[in-house]
């Protein structure tokens, strides 16, 4: 499959990065490890005029300890995510997440993680071939005004099936944005628009250059589940990242983030709440909270991204209760930690 | 706009040196550039494997890999992998143990075994399906194929399959 | 025991270091000096009649060497049989399928070449269009062909016996009807073609095909030029499965550029392309009606299959009757009726594939199951009672010489632990076992034989020229082996020209399962012709009887005394010298009816041998999320006799995965109107080796006398039975019997949840 024509742009160093980013602007693409960018590109999805490589911004690729919080840089492979010990002690869930990620040899090596938490929503009626698209009248995400997915819907839903994101967003992670004139931090939440159009809050000009995830304490666990038809090279359908606190045999507090489901993931506040002051035992509530969040996702999903909607809403409750199980017991194993 | 770019490279032990255009692929290049046809196009969006190449001892997809992104670095393709004295012992582990069917999945699935080989020389099997997981084989069903990589990696040998009775 | 050197030892195959290095070509590896890209432009529409198509500023763009349409060709339609001419290469007058081809254009790089296709302008001239097989049937159907009204493509009627007069008679009947959506190739090679014409007007041509025979007759008909210029030449093939059997029409537009532009043109398709404009497997809906005896005999069966057969008839009525022969072979049926219906929809075209009917094969085993438990009979008796046995006729008259389907059944049963698990495993736990047969080749007219000569040369080594084409499945280092085997060489000296239109004979192609039966016999036949003159030439400088002498390892002995010996290079030699011949010839036609015909007279001998084969799958379900763990298969197949275990078990391990693990549990089509929504191996769910189990191979040998040294088919069956075992294995761990393939594990869930609201 052919790309179509672009200019090239390497840039040595963050500071020309940024430059140039707000040289071209919107006509420009940024370039990490391409295993989104390119198909979407092959697919004539996205014709930018211009690429702008990351592969000299070595300054970007970096794991570090920082304040309480792990620190990850944006153009950071995921292989490197995968070797890091404290993400393998302290965040199993973004482990687990980066994990599933296509295979080894696709995406590990070349995929960033930044790459990964912006990769767009995925929609069975867009991404396609551009011969295929060619058939139809364009949709939303095409800048028509037509939805495929949901008769009648006025906006878009496409789907983001980033593994990694519902694994951060649980743990409260926030992405550190960089353009020429500065930097701004988004909390997850914040980066994730919920738009299908334009899910990402990432401005003209600006970078993903960072990820901030606040360590867990003591007593905290986190996990990640996610559901596909096959083993590898294969997008969840449905996903659940979750982060607990225990004390003292209880249940503190519970975040609940459902992927692959909305056009974000979506953060389950009042599932999550389910499970406050409940025993770690409570099997009732564990249920609640599955059925709850199944109950949260149904309104969202819709037939985009292959299998059906009606099993993708009910694996929402089987993978929220077994992350919850596996946060909980990692909780529990870590509770008298200092 | 057809303004081509300098890129220089090393391919299987050679310093290379043309002049590419910006959208050309890794796979391009080595396949209609460098007439090393060897690696493969078996659906160009990164999930077949057939394109699997080692960049400076990494699996990577050429698919998905613009070549100005490999400028200065070392590609070793499955034309790399016999030396002078023959076949590499992955490769005649293939052949030996009936791990080539069509053949066209091959080149990627010794690249990717050899990449997984060079990180850790006796991974169990799970291991190995793992590392091979993003290399689709419609003929053999993969016992065959990770028979051979097992069987120089580790203590498992034999032909756990069992075979005529 | 056999006292073969070459033949039945577990052989690396000889075409392997040439993969393994990265050397072998295929298709799209090839390249030649001033070579044009080709790439061709599809109907975005499922149904339109093509009103005008301008290609003047595709024609202007710098680069473009050609453009071709409908326009360029004699309009003239192709049909793999007399009955079935329903298809342009290049239409001319509508498009019957989103994605068939309309124009196409060679230029200077691929690049221009696409920006070429943005160029063309069609207009067309929307028809409404139909997608699914009954609601095509209707009087009221928009008519895809002129000739075929309720779009009925072909209707295979078969009625042996009186069926009815059996259900009357039988202890208890039941009827089902099970359905499955298309499945794909995916061969590991997509779609290639390049073309180029000499100065005499030979077209060379090369592309991945399961016979190239078979290719150069239609390309010799629609370009209008003699056969024996169309050189279809041997390439090294990326799989085929059924799927290359015949013409594509991007062979045809790739010669029809190269033949416009003086200059070698390739087209290379896209994963889509290959998906939507090569073949796929058939739709099925197909109700089985079943009535038995006390014991589970099966007195009556009554089977009505709806095939979506897409919008041409491609090998049609070969399709649509291999389903049914594959259950009349495996099983005995007292009387039988059988009412095939391949029915033309807007959707792309389809073929033979490896697993045939997935609703078919893994229906009749499903209610066989059904039947068992009804009767409190265990289902590897229930087969056993119905069991093909040598010495049998079908049900449309063929004799079966050689069948050892029950021992693959008992062998499978007891290598698997059918005793010990069947009615005893915990919950989500099951196992099951599916049966199959499968034909060694059928008639096929002028190709149904196959011719080859041996070449010795003056270093001792030969070189065999036969028809045989190698889709990946072995076939070249099958006929290296019983060259050898009957030359008295090593493997080493055989050199083999195979699969090129100009050197070799004809031979039927390796997509009827006749290769080694049919192409192997040839060989063997002209290895022993070259033998004979060999051994002449020698017993004169060895003064002993023709008969005397063998042939093995280079040298040529007397029997009983090995050191009564002469290399055979210095026989050939001796006779080269001599002016003798030292070359061999051979030919082979299968005793088969050739008045057999696949609509008009379903009836005699079908071919020379069948396979038959057990799988046996144990499984374990997850009931939350209903996905499938497969923790063992053990397939038994009955090959006759195996001339190279190594390959065989890699068909038995490749053909579980196709048919069983991709074809039972992930593998379909989806589709939105006519467009099918996942085209590419990112939405198509093929099975990668962390979801294999692991499988155990049985090779069962019947001996089959016709066979050469007793072998026939292998590898087809056990894609078949494997899909009946994975589904059997699939109903007996949630305790519901599927009748919806592949079994995806929504379905599962929706089965348990019925399940569950029934006993409520």
């Amino acid at each position: 499959m052919r790309l179509p024509r672009f200019q090239y742009l390497e840039p040595k160093d963050l500071c020309e990065a940024l430059h140039l980013l707000e040289l071209h602007g919107e006509e420009c693409r940024i370039l990490a490890g391409g295993t989104d960018l390119l198909v979407r590109m092959k697919q004539r999805l996205l014709r930018p005029s211009w690429i702008l490589s990351l592969k000299n911004l070595h300054e970007l690729d970096y794991i570090r300890n920082e304040d309480g919080a792990l620190c990850i840089g944006g153009r950071t492979p995921l292989a490197r995510v995968l070797s890091s010990p404290v993400v393998a002690e302290k965040i199993p869930a973004l482990r687990e997440a980066v994990q599933s990620i296509g295979a080894p040899t696709i995406q590990h090596y070349r995929g960033t993680l930044g790459g990964n938490l912006c990769q767009d929503t995925r929609c069975l009626h867009h991404n396609q071939s551009a011969f295929w698209r060619s058939t139809k009248q364009p949709c939303h995400k095409a800048g028509g005004r037509i939805c495929y997915a949901r008769e009648g819907s006025d906006r878009c839903r496409s789907t983001h099936q980033s593994d990694a994101a519902p694994a951060l967003m649980a743990l409260e992670a926030r992405v550190v944005l960089s353009r020429k004139e500065g930097t701004r931090i988004l909390s997850l939440e914040d980066f994730y628009t919920t738009r299908g159009e334009t899910p990402l809050a990432i401005e003209r000009g600006e970078i993903l250059t960072e990820i901030q995830i606040p360590l867990p304490s003591s007593g905290s666990g986190n996990a990640y589940r996610r559901i596909a038809y096959r083993s590898a090279v294969d997008f969840p359908i449905a996903s659940a990242g979750v982060s607990v606190q225990v004390r003292k045999g209880r249940i503190q507090r519970a975040k609940i983030v459902v992927g692959s489901i909305a056009s974000a993931p979506l953060p389950l506040a009042q599932a999550g709440a389910c499970l406050q002051g409940r025993p770690l035992d409570d099997e009732d509530a564990l249920e609640r909270a599955a059925q709850v969040s199944m109950d949260h996702a149904s309104a969202f999903a819709v037939d985009n991204v292959g299998s059906t909607v009606e099993y993708r809403i009910r694996m929402v409750s089987v993978l929220v209760k077994r992350a919850l199980k596996e946060a909980l017991h990692r909780a529990q194993s870590r509770e008298d930690e200092p | 706009m057809k303004r081509r770019l300098p890129l220089m490279l090393t391919v299987n032990g050679e310093e290379v040196e043309l002049f590419v255009e910006p959208h050309w692929t890794l796979l391009e290049v080595l396949r209609d550039e460098l007439d090393l046809t060897g690696t493969k196009e078996g659906c160009g969006e990164g999930v077949c494997g057939a394109c699997t190449v080692l960049v400076d001892g990494k699996p990577v997809r050429a698919c998905l890999t613009l070549a100005l992104e490999v400028s200065g670095r070392e590609v070793i393709t499955v034309e790399g992998l016999a030396g002078a004295e023959g076949l590499d012992p992955l490769q005649e582990a293939f052949v030996e143990h009936g791990a080539v069917q069509c053949g066209f999945c091959t080149p990627g699935m010794l690249m990717a075994a050899k990449a997984l080989l060079l990180e850790e020389p006796a991974p169990d099997e799970e291991r190995i399906r793992r590392a091979i997981s993003g290399n689709i084989c419609r003929c053999t069903g993969y016992t065959k194929i990770v028979e051979a990589i097992a069987s120089i990696s580790g203590p498992a040998k034999g032909n756990p399959a069992g075979g005529k009775s | 025991m056999n006292d073969y050197s070459v033949i039945g030892k577990r052989m690396p195959r000889v075409d392997s270091r040439a993969k393994v290095t990265g050397e072998a070509k295929y298709t799209a590896d090839l390249k030649f000096p001033r070579m044009l890209v080709g790439k061709v432009l599809r109907s975005p529409l499922p149904h339109a009649r093509i009103l005008h198509i301008d290609t003047t500023r595709a024609r202007r763009l710098p680069g473009v060497k050609a453009v071709v349409t409908g326009e360029d060709t004699t309009g003239e339609k192709w049909g793999v049989f007399r009955y079935t001419r329903d298809q342009q290469f290049l239409p001319t007058d509508k498009v019957r399928y989103l994605g068939e081809e309309v124009a196409a254009v060679a230029a200077v790089d691929e690049d221009t070449a696409l920006e070429a296709l943005e160029l063309i302008k069609v207009d067309y001239e929307e028809l409404p269009a139909v997608f699914d097989p009954l609601e095509a049937m209707a009087p009221d159907a928009p008519r895809i062909h002129e000739d075929f009204p309720q779009n009925i493509n072909i209707h295979v009627a078969i009625h042996v016996g009186d069926v009815e007069e059996g259900f009357a008679k039988s202890y208890y009947v039941r009827e089902d009807t099970f359905r499955a959506p298309e499945e794909s190739y995916f061969q590991g090679e997509p779609y290639a073609v390049v073309a180029r014409f000499d100065l005499e007007g030979n077209l060379e041509i090369w592309m991945p095909n399961a016979g190239p025979h078979m290719k150069a007759k239609p390309l010799s008909n629609a370009l209008k030029i003699p056969l024996h210029k169309v050189h279809v030449r041997k390439i090294t093939i990326g799989g085929a499965f059924g799927g290359r059997s015949e013409i594509s029409p991007a062979d045809f537009i790739c010669a029809l550029l190269a033949q416009k532009t003086r200059r070698p043109v390739k087209i290379v398709y896209s994963r889509e392309e290959n998906t939507i404009a090569t073949r796929q497997g058939h739709a099925m809906i197909t109700t089985i009606k079943t009535g038995v005896d006390r014991q589970g005999r099966v007195i009556a069966r009554d089977v009505t299959c709806f095939m979506d057969g897409g919008a041409y008839s491609s090998t049609g009525p070969i399709a649509t009757s291999v389903p049914f022969l594959c259950m009349e072979q495996a099983y005995r049926m007292e009387n039988v009726r059988y009412n095939g219906y391949r029915i033309y929809t807007n959707k792309p075209v389809r073929g033979m594939i490896r697993v045939h009917g997935r609703a078919f094969a893994c229906g009749v085993d499903t209610q066989l199951d059904m039947i068992a438990e009804q009767l409190g009979i265990d289902p590897v008796e229930i087969r056993l009672r119905n069991a093909r046995e040598a010495g049998d006729y079908t049900n449309t008259r063929s004799y079966v010489t050689s069948c050892a389907m029950k021992e693959t059944i008992r062998r499978a049963a007891e290598r698997a632990g059918w005793k010990e698990k069947w009615g005893k495993l915990p919950p989500y736990r099951g196992i099951g076992i599916g049966c199959n047969s499968v034909q060694t080749g059928f008639p096929m007219g002028i190709r149904g034989g196959s011719q080859a000569f041996i070449k010795f040369n003056e270093d001792g080594g030969a070189t065999v020229i036969s028809g045989v084409v190698d889709n990946g499945q072995g076939n070249d280092n099958m006929l290296v082996q019983i060259a050898a085997e009957e030359l008295g060489l090593r493997p080493e000296d055989i050199q083999l020209v195979t699969a090129d239109t100009e050197v070799t004979p004809l031979d039927p192609g390796a997509y009827s399962q006749v290769s080694t039966f049919i192409g192997g016999q040839a060989v063997k036949l002209a290895a022993q012709d070259a033998r004979r003159k060999l051994l002449e030439i020698a017993s004169e400088a060895l003064e002993a009887h023709v008969d005397d002498l063998v042939a093995r390892d280079r040298m040529i002995f007397v029997k009983g005394s090995p050191q009564k010996a002469i290399p055979i290079k210095k026989v050939v030699r001796m006779g080269l010298a001599r002016g003798k011949s030292v070359s061999g010839e051979g030919a082979y036609w299968p005793k088969v009816d050739p008045k057999r015909e696949w609509v008009t007279n379903p009836f005699g001998q079908m071919c020379e041998a069948f396979s038959f084969g057990t799988t046996i799958a144990e499984v374990e379900v997850d009931p939350e999320t209903g996905k499938v763990k497969v923790l063992q298969v053990v397939a038994a197949q009955d090959v006759g006799f195996a001339l190279n275990p190594l390959v065989l078990e890699g068909q038995f391990q490749g053909a579980v995965a196709m048919g069983g693990q991709g074809g039972m549990l992930t593998e379909y089509h989806f589709w939105d109107q006519g467009r099918v929504m996942n085209p590419t191996q990112l939405e198509y769910k093929l099975p990668l080796a962390p979801d294999m189990p692991p499988i155990e191979t049985i090779i069962v040998e019947s001996h089959d006398p016709n066979g050469p040294y007793g072998a026939k088919e292998a590898g087809m069956s056990i894609a078949m039975s494997a899909a009946q075992a994975y589904s059997a294995a699939v109903s007996n761990a949630i305790g519901v019997y599927m009748k919806e393939f592949p079994i995806t594990p929504d379905k599962i869930l929706q089965a348990l949840r019925s399940k569950r609201e029934d006993k409520e």
